[in-house]
């Protein structure tokens, strides 16, 4: 329990962008902290206005402009269900949540998978898998080479159909009610090509207008989410001549730009230097302290051991274990327990020769 | 100034006759091509003195237009290397205009300025036959001579100024593009029409429509003092004259925008501001409309089919024509082919796309918004084609009457096309060439379906495109309202199967569209 209390509510409370609506809620919860109902209120409740008033990204480095801060105090008590606040990120009160490690099972859980298989041919890539994902987490999955991880994440985005089993995000079946359920999800999927002949400017203002955005909100956000990645001086060069980290975050920016409850996100740290990464993780921290929830896969198990709040380890297209970081990696680190579980440790016998080095 | 300038241009001719011998026999080997071309022309325009009024000024308006228009291309197309560039002198501190007025004197020095100047004197003699000729081709001479020179300054200058880039190199490839597709039309009519019967007439009429022009007006101009029009021979003088000042003017600008700029770099591929997504309403079809206008013309793999488009139909005129169909019949072929090939090229577009589809499906983009953004960029090229084309096709075919039948046909094939294009671009994709390979590198395992969906989508367009074939045709046996018909027919069914083909399209894009990533992951 290094990282939650102490690592997230100074974060918390220096960008919280809080909707009006939460921030009625939190006197009652403040005085009222033994009341069962009112975390998942809280939950329900306020990404709702999130969605509609600001984007979840609230990035550090975006400079806020002076005049759309507006006083705690105007907006004490407007109806949570009517957001009046259609700017980007306006000062909000800070507000105080749960530790959600702390009672993890009230908590709602926002995407839930059930029982998926997946075949290609003879190979059974994905074995029945089951993961609930709480709100307001980081769930990381991880798993050796071929394990099921991207098939499992296509399939929970609807990229992929899966023979049998359901994807359910926020209430939404994916596959039956695919409005709802995509509009509350961001994806970044691994190795899948992007429209890279568009510049990154309008890689991001494409993804943002196929999610419905108005063009002012689009043009704001795709600059804050540059500014928030670095990328401010790629946006007007092709995806296709953007290295690899670049292509990366800017993919990255693109599952962001329409504020979704979910981010779901497949190897998001993959060839991104530790500067950006530590970015990327940082505005990941806030998404979820502001009530976002995001799933990623990573072989970086100590990346994932430090931001996750929950771990599923897949193998062979089945989830081996799965909970919170504490529950899953015991007494030793995230990595002694994959490496125990995936059992794909061999002494290196039989390779002497490569030890008489041959000159 | 001047003097300066001119004894520089002559020290730097003077200079390439001190390279290498190899250079200096190709010089001369120029020099003497581009003087034996003058002789031949300055014998070809005196003897057109001796011959009938309209059909030399036919020839001399033609074949100045076309020297004037090579002036003004050559540089351009090639690119001309530029002993004297403006910006070679911008340390000098000299004044634009003197600049400008000493450069375009000087390049008065070289080859082609002699050349030209011999034309333009030989051509006096041809309209030596009544005293405004003269007076109107000697001045002719004059602006001849400035229009040329200064055309070639300009566009040379342009080229190593505005053209340096590889942003600016496409647009110049596109626009190149689009000048073919317009003229082939014209070119068609010219290799199919018969010369040794109709050859007068049509020179004739080319003669006067290049003769209103600023390339040709001055060389036209004593053609109709001699032919005893004194008003139309003034005007066609003051269009050439302004033509030469409206070049002055803008070699003047060129010039002070060069002094103040530096040599621009080919900036790496920046390519400012939001594009074509600026020019679109904001909606998903906008969007992956412009996203689609953006690939056309970024896209090697879609330069191709552009390039393919404007020269497939002429294949077929001559297949046609080798077969013995008539000249005029062949006319009507070009537009409805050209229209053809247009909305067929649209029918492996998510192949083309790859994997990069997964945006349409993570952000649950409608299938109609797909299907006809899509169709967007083949309808901006094709509908200004039948617009521009069918008139042109009418004019050679010789009887307006057929213009609507024209329309018709070419406007539901290429609707129609499309509405079939974005079906079967949802329901058939088959493997393409990857982005960022080679246009011409061929796909892994393309197989046999790749050619079965390319025809059956081909001639599926045609047998939609009947009812208002065979009205076409009725109206080329009987005339009268069958045209009418036509062209309702094929509007109205144009219409109609895009429309169709859209929903349908859009339909099989939202019931498969993992299906169709999985396909392009396959690739």
């Amino acid at each position: 329990m290094r990282r939650r209390p102490a690592a997230r509510k100074p974060t918390v409370r220096s960008t919280r962008a809080a909707s009006a609506g939460a921030a009625e809620a939190v006197p009652e919860f403040a005085s009222l902290p033994d009341l069962v109902v009112e975390p998942s209120a809280e939950v329900v409740l306020e990404p709702q206005v999130a969605i509609a008033t600001q984007p979840v990204v609230a990035p550090e480095p975006v400079a806020v402009p002076g005049p759309e801060v507006e006083a705690p105090a105007s907006t004490a008590r407007p109806t949570p269900a009517v957001p009046k606040i259609p700017r980007k990120t306006p000062a909000r009160k800070p507000i105080e949540r749960t530790t959600p490690a702390a009672a993890p099972t009230e908590r709602e859980t926002v995407l839930v998978i059930k029982d998926l298989v997946k075949r290609f041919g003879d190979t059974v890539a994905v074995d029945h898998i089951s993961l609930s994902v709480p709100a307001g987490s980081i769930f990381g999955i991880v798993g050796p080479n071929g394990a099921g991880k991207t098939t499992t994440l296509s399939i929970a985005t609807g990229l992929l159909r899966p023979d049998a089993g359901t994807v359910t995000v926020h209430g939404a079946d994916v596959w039956t009610d695919p409005v709802v359920a995509k509009r509350n999800m961001g994806v970044l999927p691994d190795r899948l090509r992007l429209f890279d002949r568009l510049t990154g400017n309008q890689l991001l203002y494409y993804a943002g207008t196929l999610r419905g955005l108005d063009a002012k909100t689009v043009k704001q956000r795709s600059a804050d989410l540059a500014a928030a990645f670095g990328l401010e001086d790629a946006l007007d060069r092709l995806v296709a001549d953007y290295s690899a980290g670049m292509t990366k975050k800017v993919a990255l920016a693109c599952a962001m730009i329409h504020s979704p409850r979910v981010l779901i996100l497949d190897e998001p740290f993959e060839s991104v230097d530790p500067v950006s990464a530590a970015n990327v993780t940082e505005i990941l921290q806030k998404y979820v302290a502001a009530g976002g929830t995001v799933v990623l896969s990573s072989h970086s198990m100590d990346l994932i051991q430090r931001i996750c709040d929950f771990v599923a380890i897949v193998v062979s297209g089945s989830v081996l274990a799965s909970g919170t970081m504490d529950d899953v990696r015991g007494v030793g680190s995230l990595e002694e327990k994959f490496v125990e579980l995936a059992g794909g440790r061999k002494t290196a016998e039989g390779m002497e020769w490569l030890h008489s080095f041959s000159d | 100034m001047v003097a300066q300038f001119l004894g520089l241009k002559l020290r730097l001719l003077a200079n390439t006759f001190r390279r290498s011998p190899i250079q200096v026999v190709g010089i001369v080997i120029g020099l003497i091509y581009g003087l034996g071309a003058a002789m031949v022309a300055v014998i070809g325009l005196v003897g057109l003195r001796f011959i009938e009024v309209g059909l030399a000024g036919s020839i001399t308006v033609t074949l100045g237009a076309v020297i004037v228009l090579g002036f003004l291309l050559v540089p351009l197309a090639f690119g001309v290397d530029d002993t004297l560039d403006p910006r070679a002198f911008s340390l000098f501190g000299l004044s634009t205009t003197k600049l400008a007025t000493s450069l375009a004197i000087t390049a008065l020095i070289g080859v082609p300025a002699l050349v030209i100047a011999i034309i333009a004197v030989a051509q006096v003699f041809t309209w030596a036959r009544n005293p405004l000729a003269v007076v109107l081709a000697v001045i002719g001479a004059v602006v001849i001579v400035a229009t040329c020179v200064l055309g070639a300054r300009v566009t040379t200058s342009v080229a190593a100024f505005l053209l340096a880039t590889r942003r600016s190199r496409e647009i110049t490839g596109l626009i190149a593009l689009l000048v073919v597709v317009s003229l082939s039309p014209f070119a068609a009519v010219l290799a199919t029409m018969d010369w040794g019967k109709n050859g007068l007439k049509v020179l004739a009429s080319i003669g006067g429509i290049l003769g209103w022009t600023p390339l040709g007006a001055v060389w036209s101009a004593p053609f109709e003092a001699s032919a005893g029009s004194p008003g139309l021979a003034v005007l066609k003088a003051l269009i050439g004259i302004a033509f030469v000042l409206l070049l002055w003017v803008v070699w003047r600008a060129l010039v002070g925008r060069m002094l103040v700029t530096p040599q621009r770099e080919g900036r790496r591929k920046s390519y400012a501001g939001l594009g074509w997504f600026r020019f679109v309403p904001h909606t998903p079809a906008g969007a992956v409309a412009a996203r689609s206008l953006t690939y056309w013309l970024r896209d090697a793999r879609y330069h191709t089919s552009l390039v393919a488009i404007p020269i497939a139909p002429f294949i077929f005129v001559i297949a046609l024509a080798v077969a013995g169909v008539p000249g005029n019949i062949l006319a009507l072929i070009p537009v409805p082919a050209m229209c053809l090939f247009l909305s067929w090229s649209a029918h492996n577009d998510i192949a083309y796309d790859n994997s990069a589809i997964w945006l349409h499906l993570a952000s649950n983009t409608s299938g109609r918004a797909d299907r006809f953004g899509r169709l967007v960029p083949a309808l901006i090229l094709g509908i200004p084609l039948v617009i521009v084309g069918s008139p042109i096709c009418a004019w050679l075919y010789g009887d307006w009457a057929v213009l609507p039948s024209i329309i018709g046909v070419s406007f539901c094939l290429l609707l129609a096309g499309l509405g079939l294009s974005s079906v079967i671009s949802a329901r058939f994709p088959y493997p393409a060439v990857r982005p960022g390979d080679s246009p011409f590198a061929q796909p892994q395992a393309s197989g046999t379906a790749a050619g079965l969906i390319q025809s059956l989508s081909f001639f599926a367009a045609i047998v939609i495109a009947v009812p208002p074939l065979g009205l076409a045709a009725l109206g080329l046996l009987f005339g009268g309202g069958w045209n009418f018909a036509a062209l309702i027919a094929g509007v109205v069914l144009g219409i109609a199967d895009i429309y169709l083909g859209v929903l349908w399209g859009g339909a099989i894009f939202r019931r498969r569209a993992p299906e169709l990533l999985a396909f392009t992951l396959r690739n």
